[in-house]
């Protein structure tokens, strides 16, 4: 018989059931059946299956089971080890799995050469583009598979090409956004770090379609990595005449440039953008008309998002039927999500539109690193909202997401648990989106101060019933009567805080008390006597010299002059100071 | 055209009309504070808010184009709301200093206050606390009035292509000011004051001169000598509800003899005097080829700062002949003080102009000093002067007409057409044409360099040879002439132009940095009407057939360009690099 | 370099799957990078060559999961290829000894991984 391997999953990852024995008992079952030597048995440190029991894979067949329990080793052993076959009822049937569309070739092949990803086919749709297509069955392709602009906004982007080639211009542009700024959010740096020239290969293929000869790659400074990639990719790429002119020796000439971002959150909405490629100070202008129609020095200028762009060779490639089969009636495909936050695997996870928002919370995020109960999911960044428990079931697309007072975004998704604060996240975000205002039009950039003065006030103390009309004022003005998605999303957060928690914000101000107990100034601190050890630690570093006290009779804290700063709570070894 | 519905009222416009301007057929003013009609909207403020009827979204209805079959709501309770929290949101961050802000009772910001009712402060105060910029003569920069509405940076950039203002910084702490936060005198500023008079806030506001000008004028002691410039006698009427236009010549000689002005003169005979100077100049040039073609006019200052500034290797074409409001200064000081045995020393010249830019010619060389004294004292803009009336509660609309005092008030057609774009260079070719031929136009109006359009050429045929000039006005304009100019002198070819005439505003004086707030084209044109309908009304219609300008050069300067006009009447510019 | 034409592409894809059978990869994108994933680039390649063992040491991006960088992918003839997680310098170096070296998986170091391709 050949050899086997069984990868198990280890305690500390997976359940209560304690895998150690399991993996002793496992081993001495191999033993008994002399097969000690022919398998293999490796304990692993992540299975990426969660709240399943015992989880394990036997190679190289690659079946997988889960649950399994003491008494089923003795079938494993039988049916598979010896035989090779499946014990049908321990399989491991997961309801879903990741899709790996726009990441598939990340973290496989190396960004740094051309040859990995022609060998992963890469450049076969442009080749077939250039050979078997023209520009307007290229759109057409992008319209029929319904894919839609992944930085946020959800156009088509079959319809965004078109008007970019229906427009009159005598000279077009691509643009890819690579100004990725959304808290939490680093999707398309990875997939610009990874594998650039499946963005590239999009660029070519918009150019391509909507007859321009000149793309830019907007990357923000701070992605020093990702530029690097991208120009190296860019070389490459013009060493083998996939830019420059004539590519793939057809008729279509274009090229590609790299344009830093300062830094400047705002430029990664669309007008603002080329605003800063022109050299012009980055804040957004009315639209219409869109860049589609009057864009990069005023010529049509097609912008799409990386992640958008990484999908558009695979649908040439594989035909707009089989994008059109992933994903739900009015989202298709995949998305990406940064999953980051109180979740225990942080990292992206690329799924079909329609998974819902437990299954990559918990079944791919691994729920709640502490244990903790889960609170909340924030999608869509600055510009998104809360989901709170009650929601998780929905499947998610960017209509649900919206129905729910979020969006999609460009996908980051971090998660809350009941340590953190609704009123001190809304505060976090609207910090962002004050830092980050261009300052251009009032409701945003006045409307964006008050309200942090207002959420800084109730994580204060100072709050009143009243502050919370005035933010709803406040946030529908911005809703209603900012210019860009910037101001208009900006409020967001506090309008879906306080849909969803409503209560927190009330506690904050009417009995001035902090339920996450995130908000030092609501927290008081007190020295449990019975689990004090009397070292004087907490005494020592309190800036305010507030703890009064000696090592014979302990210590204690004299309100009046405590800052409420919380060094005595964090640095108490025995948990001897409470926050109440 | 456009068919649409405005709060079901049907509307029929050509395409590419915003909302806004749709609005206005169906007799519905949908507010806003950052639109003006001169300029681009920049879509700021946020109040012009409307909606499609049935969506929830709102649109602004200054940069959205309405389109075939749309469905305007311009008011509904919820839009009401939304403009109430976003003007009180820019109130919360204005300063409650009506009673005392230049613009108290011509801001836009407190009309709209007022039209919404605002009594009590919604929100928390949060004012800037940045320093008042007032290094230049010009002006005072207030940056803690202002609203962000981005006119003054629009009208600096885009239309007058200066480039001394923008915004700094971001969000809540963005600000305008001179890039990298320099002092607005450190600047390519060149005071035109278009941001002043585009401000719809206190932001940006004239240096006011009026109560030193009132403390001279109760000054025993002084000989208080008054001037108007030709445009403002067609502006000023506007500050006391006559409509854009009017010429008011008569009631302001009336109304300055009334605040106690011991003589009023006018700038437009001085104008006269500088056509004299500057056709002859032209017919050196052109003719007898002294000196470098094209010849630059060069009487308005802030196109003078510009040129000193930006162009430096254009400065040996300008006119050295003076501006109207020195020489005006200058003659009372010696000439008229001279003929009237007044001792120039008691003598003080104000200046009545359209212009913030004025205030700091006064001091620009020390030939702003020929006649040993400061030859115009004050320069103020016609908005400060129909300040001064309104002080005095004089029936301005009502005033009897009177004459300037002569010898230095009477003046041609020619002289007053300076006011307007293509004006002065109108009356340069009426006399140079006299000059150079010894015969008189037959028609004098050179229909081709009047009007509004940003660069109007002409060519007239003067005894055989063809003149080719080029107007220019608002200052981002000039360049494009220039440019030929270079392009030209850099292959070894001659100018394509021989005369080039530059106002820095748009629409020349007529639109000037110190006028009546509230200009548009229409109000600029009408003004311009104004002065050619004054000019049509003059005996004299040739700067040179002025008799009192005859009379000037027989009994004091000689001829023009004489060495006695030389010292008194011109100047000399220096190339400033940016900086 | 010659441009590319239609007819390149096979030759390309059959000169990168005949590529070297025995291969290790470190992810090195940020994520990694900032996990000290250089480092462990480093102790790969000092340990290979105090080995002497033909192995081709590569580098890709980001596979997804961040919070398990380093990530190190292992291919060795005759061996699963798995990829390790959270390699440390001690780790790295088992690697080279234990599973290039001594043909063992190690223990408690795999990460395993569930999805699906999209397309192949």
């Amino acid at each position: 018989m050949s050899e086997k391997t069984v990868l198990l999953q280890d305690t500390t990852a997976g359940s209560t059931t304690g895998t150690s024995d399991f993996f002793g008992v496992f081993k001495a079952a191999l033993r008994e059946s002399d097969l000690a030597d022919n398998v293999r048995l490796v304990r692993v440190a992540d299975m990426g299956v969660y709240n399943q029991g015992v989880v394990m894979t036997i190679l190289p067949e690659n079946i997988t089971y889960a649950n399994v329990e003491a008494h089923d080793i003795k079938r494993i052993i039988g049916v598979t080890l010896k035989h090779g076959n499946p014990v049908k009822d321990l399989l491991y049937q997961p309801k879903f799995r990741q899709m790996r569309l726009v990441l598939k070739n990340c973290g496989r092949l190396d960004p740094g050469s051309i040859d990995d990803y022609i060998a992963a086919d890469g450049y076969r749709a442009l080749l077939k583009a250039v050979e078997q297509k023209t520009p307007d069955e290229v759109i057409a392709e992008l319209k029929a598979s319904g894919l839609r602009g992944r930085g946020g906004g959800g156009y088509s982007t079959g319809l965004k090409w078109q008007f970019t080639r229906e427009a009159a211009g005598e000279l077009k542009y691509v643009i890819c956004n690579a100004d990725e700024g959304d808290p939490g959010a680093y999707m398309d740096r990875s997939v610009l770090e990874g594998n650039p020239h499946s963005v590239i290969e999009g660029m070519l293929l918009a150019g391509y379609a909507i007859g321009s000869s000149q793309g830019f790659f907007y990357i923000r400074a701070e992605y020093p990595l990702a530029i690097e990639r991208v120009q190296k990719a860019l070389d490459q790429a013009r060493e083998r005449g996939l830019l420059g002119n004539h590519i793939l020796g057809s008729d279509f000439s274009m090229d590609i440039e790299i344009r830093l971002g300062a830094g400047a959150f705002v430029c990664g909405e669309e007008t603002a953008l080329i605003a800063s490629i022109e050299g012009k100070r980055g804040t957004p202008v009315p639209r219409p008309p869109y860049p589609s129609v009057r864009g990069l020095w005023g010529m049509p200028t097609c912008i799409n998002n990386v992640e958008t762009l990484a999908n558009v060779a695979p649908i040439l490639l594989h035909g707009a039927d089989w994008f059109a089969g992933i994903g739900t009636q009015t989202s298709k495909g995949t998305k990406v999500f940064a999953l980051t936050g109180k979740v225990r695997n942080s990292g992206l996870v690329e799924v079909p539109m329609g998974t819902t928002l437990r299954e990559i919370v918990f079944d791919i995020g691994g729920g709640i690193a502490s244990g903790r109960a889960f609170k909340a999911v924030q999608t869509g960044g600055p510009s998104g909202g809360v989901i709170p428990e009650k929601y998780l079931d929905t499947p998610v697309d960017y209509d649900n997401l919206q129905k729910l007072g979020s969006i999609m975004g460009s996908g980051g998704m971090i998660v809350m648990d009941e340590c953190d604060c609704m009123v001190d996240i809304a505060k976090f975000y609207i910090k962002f989106c004050v830092d980050e205002s261009c300052g251009k039009c009032a409701p945003c950039r006045i409307g964006g101060y008050q309200i942090l003065n207002i959420l800084e006030g109730i994580t204060q103390g100072r709050g009143t019933l009243q502050d919370l009309d005035r933010l709803i004022l406040i946030a529908r003005a911005m809703k209603m009567g900012s210019l860009c998605g910037l101001g208009q999303t900006a409020a967001n957060p506090v309008i879906s805080t306080l849909a969803y928690f409503e209560d927190e914000y009330r506690e904050h101000i009417v009995n001035r008390r902090c339920p996450a107990r995130k908000c030092r100034a609501l927290l008081e601190f007190n020295i449990i006597r019975h689990l004090c050890k009397k070292c004087g630690l907490c005494a020592r570093a309190c800036p305010e010299k507030a703890i009064t006290g000696d090592r014979e009779h302990g210590y204690s804290i004299d309100t009046e002059k405590c800052i409420h700063c919380g060094v005595c709570f964090d640095v108490c070894k025995f948990s001897a100071v409470e926050r109440i | 055209m456009i068919q649409a519905t405005i709060n079901q009222k049907p509307v029929t416009v050509p395409e590419g009309t915003s909302i806004l301007q749709a609005a206005r057929q169906v007799q519905v003013k949908i507010p806003t504070l950052c639109h003006h009609p001169d300029l681009p909207p920049t879509a700021a403020c946020g109040i012009c808010i409307v909606r499609i009827e049935g969506t929830k979204k709102m649109l602004r209805a200054c940069c959205t184009p309405i389109e075939n079959g749309m469905k305007i709501i311009t008011h509904d309770p919820e839009i009401v709301e939304v403009r109430r929290t976003v003007l009180e949101l820019i109130l919360s961050n204005h300063p409650n200093d009506c009673l005392k802000c230049g613009r108290n009772q011509s801001c836009e910001l407190q009309n709209l206050a007022a039209d919404f009712g605002i009594r009590e402060e919604l929100f928390t105060k949060f004012i800037g606390g940045i320093p008042k910029d007032d290094s230049t003569n010009a002006f005072v920069i207030e940056p803690d009035k202002c609203i962000h509405c981005g006119r003054c940076i629009e009208i600096c950039q885009e239309i007058q292509g200066v480039w001394a203002l923008s915004f700094l910084g971001r969000g809540f702490n963005s600000r305008f000011a001179p890039a990298a936060g320099q002092k607005v005198g450190d600047s390519p500023c060149v005071v035109c004051g278009q941001c002043a008079s585009h401000c719809p806030t206190g932001a940006i506001f004239e240096k006011d001169d009026t109560l030193k000008v009132w403390q001279e004028l109760q000054n025993p002691d002084t000989f208080c000598v008054v001037q108007i410039a030709p445009v403002v006698r067609v502006a000023i009427g506007e500050a006391f509800g006559m409509p854009p236009g009017t010429n008011a010549t008569g009631k302001l000689y009336t109304v300055l003899r009334r605040l106690g002005f011991n003589a009023v003169f006018d700038t437009s005979f001085a104008a006269d005097v500088t056509i004299n100077e500057e056709a002859t100049e032209f017919v050196e040039r052109f003719v007898n080829g002294k000196g470098p073609l094209p010849l630059i006019t060069s009487c308005c200052p802030s196109w003078v700062i510009y040129l000193e500034k930006q162009v430096p290797d254009m400065v040996d074409y300008f006119s050295s002949c003076k501006s109207p409001q020195q020489i005006s200064g200058l003659l009372t000081k010696t000439y008229y003080a001279e003929k009237m045995g007044i001792d120039p020393s008691k003598i003080v010249v104000v200046s009545i102009m359209p212009c913030t830019s004025k205030k700091t010619e006064l001091t620009r060389t020390e030939e702003m000093f020929a006649s040993g004294y400061q030859d115009v004292d004050y320069s103020l803009t016609t908005r400060e002067l129909a300040r001064m009336i309104k002080q005095t509660g004089k029936d301005f609309v009502n005033l009897p007409d009177s004459e300037p005092d002569h010898m230095l008030g009477d003046y041609t057609g020619a002289g007053v057409i300076f006011g307007t774009t293509g004006g002065v260079m109108e009356a340069a070719l009426r006399s140079a044409y006299s000059f150079i031929t010894g015969e008189k136009l037959g028609a004098l109006e050179f229909e081709d360099i009047r009007g509004l359009k940003g660069v109007k050429e002409l060519s007239v045929e003067i005894a055989g040879r063809r003149v080719n000039v080029a107007v220019a006005h608002g200052l981002g304009n000039v360049m494009s002439v220039l440019n030929r100019v270079r392009e030209a002198r850099a292959k070894g070819e001659p100018s394509p132009y021989d005369f080039i005439e530059v106002m820095a505003c748009p629409g020349g004086c007529a639109g000037g940095g110190g006028q009546p707030y509230g200009v548009t084209d229409d109000i600029r044109a009408k003004r311009a009407q104004g002065l050619y309908q004054d000019d049509r009304d003059k005996q004299f219609r040739l700067s040179h057939e002025n008799p009192y300008v005859q009379k000037l050069y027989a009994e004091f300067l000689g001829e023009p360009l004489s060495h006695k006009a030389h010292e008194l009447l011109h100047t000399h510019y220096v190339k400033r690099m940016p900086g | 370099m010659a441009a590319l034409t239609g007819n390149d592409f096979d030759a390309i894809k059959a000169k990168v799957q005949g590529g070297a059978k025995n291969w290790i990869k470190v992810g090195m994108s940020t994520c990694g990078i900032a996990a000290g994933a250089g480092k462990t680039y480093r102790v790969l390649e000092d340990e290979l060559s105090k080995q002497g063992h033909p192995v081709s040491l590569l580098t890709c991006g980001c596979l997804g999961m961040c919070y398990a960088e380093p990530l190190v992918e292992v291919c060795i003839e005759g061996l699963p290829r798995v990829v390790y997680c959270r390699v440390s310098e001690e780790c790295a170096r088992e690697i080279v000894r234990g599973h290039v070296m001594g043909r063992k998986l190690l223990q408690d170091y795999i990460l395993a991984m569930h999805y699906e391709e999209a397309f192949s």
